[in-house]
């Protein structure tokens, strides 16, 4: 019996059995450490990684699920050491040749850890793919580690309010480096430039294949197939990073017991959240406030939502925290997330019935939904006879 | 030392251009530039070819285009550009200059 490790390999998972996955990272450490230097290290590691998956995937069938350590290590041999180009710099003392796949399961973990939390020093570059203007907006993105949308909105917000959003733009378009070889479009984002490159080139090479199909139907498989693989990407991802932070946070004995607390906080918190949004839907001000003649109610909500969003994450963090602190039991877990489900829901409820009751807006805004969703319904249904 | 170890450095040399001759006939991606390598003296492996490759594409003789598989992700395929195209030309002159010399030197 092996333990197994599943991994991921240019966006697809593989299953391999520990001692082929000490060999694989030891192989492609080896590679890393031999393409220092060299500008296109981060596409070469891409394009090995996709070869060897291919690799693998002729060795996988229904029945058989596992990479078995052997196979990685004929995959490997078949691979070749990666050998530096002449002319680019290589990294002085590199390891020694391909496959050295006995590291020690001690020094290995630790190894591992330190791989990843390694990430690339973080700066502030204006980035060129997929930019609107001048990338400012992405460039701030990516650095904060948000949707570029987000800050475009905040920009445009700016300016509409006080004209300030252009000012800024202009100056940091001016004074902000472009990022342009790959080591800072990494450090532009701080991940690893893998990842990000990746995802990138998948997407670039998404729409250059979606010139070259003839009918629409081999146009929506290859969609279907190429959206699928990137969930998966993106799952594996948040996986990774979900793993991280569970290992690394902070954790106190009885932190259990704030979890009620976080839990009336979270719910009231939703509450608010929901009123606002009914007030301002229902009477287009925020809880009487009018809002400024030139901000839309739609622009509004979404920041509302954003509110929220900031508001709850660490609540979210917090009260998943307080889960990992009652210990290891885990059927523990499924008992007291019950529990605090039920304290959760209980609040929302008590809370809403509060606010319909006690406040005549709220009162008014709930009993027009009736009227408001029939109007809608009118609406489309003779726009769609008109047509 | 045998003459295929006294070689092996020209192999090595050469390797670019044949790679170079490979995809001027159509468009391949690596495995295929790899099979057709592999019955002749040059087979060569992935850990070489992939960094020549992104050398050759840096060098701006040749680039790629992302095409789907019937059978996983989409691949590279790689094709030569116009500065490929005449470096290949060249190449090939020289080459056969080369191959006139090593007939022609010693005959009398």
């Amino acid at each position: 019996m092996n333990k197994v490790i599943t991994i991921n390999l240019g966006g697809n998972a593989y299953q391999l059995e520990e001692g082929g996955y000490d060999a694989l990272r030891a192989y492609l450490e080896t590679a890393t450490a031999r393409l220092q230097g060299n500008p296109d290290r981060d596409e070469i590691l891409s394009d090995i990684e996709g070869a060897i998956a291919e690799k693998f995937r002729t060795r996988l069938a229904s029945h058989k699920t596992v990479v078995e350590t052997k196979e990685v290590v004929a995959v490997l041999a078949e691979m070749g050491p990666i050998e530096a180009e002449p002319g680019e710099a290589t990294h002085a003392g590199a390891a020694p040749a391909g496959i050295s796949g006995g590291t020690t399961g001690q020094e290995a973990k630790g190894e591992e850890q330190s791989a990843g939390t390694g990430r690339t020093p973080k700066r502030l570059y204006r980035i060129q793919e997929g930019a609107m203007i001048a990338g400012v907006c992405n460039g701030i993105a990516a650095y904060v580690n948000i949707d570029p949308t987000l800050v475009r909105l905040a920009f445009v917000l700016l300016t509409l309010l006080w004209g300030s959003g252009l000012v800024v733009y202009v100056v940091m378009a001016i004074v902000v480096p472009e990022a342009r070889s790959p080591e800072e479009k990494a450090a532009a984002s701080g991940f690893p430039a893998t990842a990000q490159e990746y995802i990138r080139r998948a997407k670039a090479g998404y729409y250059e294949a979606m010139k070259g199909f003839p009918d629409r139907k081999a146009r929506r498989e290859w969609r279907r197939r190429f959206k699928r693989d990137m969930r998966a990407h993106a799952d594996q991802w948040r996986y990774n990073w979900h793993c991280y932070w569970t290992e690394h946070a902070p954790v106190y004995p009885g932190m259990g017991f704030m979890l009620p607390v976080l839990s009336i906080l979270h719910g009231a918190a939703m509450v608010f959240w929901i009123c606002a949004l009914i007030s301002l839907l229902a009477t287009g001000a925020l809880f009487g406030l009018i809002l400024p003649a030139k901000v839309p109610v739609w622009i509004a909500a979404l920041l509302l939502l954003i509110a929220y969003g900031i508001l709850v994450g660490p609540l979210k963090v917090a009260r998943r925290l307080c889960y990992r602190s009652l210990g290891r039991p885990r059927w523990t877990w499924s008992f007291v997330f019950l529990l605090d489900a039920i304290v959760w829901l209980a609040v929302v409820a008590t809370l809403l019935w509060l606010a319909v009751h006690f406040f005549p807006d709220m009162r008014a805004a709930v009993q027009s939904i009736p009227a408001l969703a029939h109007q809608a319904a009118d609406d489309i249904r003779t726009w769609w006879n008109s047509r | 030392m045998s003459v295929n170890e006294k070689f092996s450095a020209i192999r090595k040399g050469l390797l670019e251009f044949l790679v170079l001759q490979i995809i001027a006939a159509e468009k391949v991606y690596a495995a295929d530039i790899l099979k057709q390598l592999s019955t002749t003296e040059f087979a060569t492996q992935e850990g070489t070819l992939y960094p020549l490759l992104s050398r050759l594409r840096r060098e701006g003789l040749l680039d790629y285009e992302w095409k789907e598989s019937e059978a996983g992700p989409p691949r590279k395929y790689y094709e030569l550009t116009a500065k490929g195209k005449e470096q290949l030309r060249e190449t090939l002159e020289y080459w056969s200059q080369i191959n006139g010399t090593v007939k022609k030197l010693g005959q009398k």
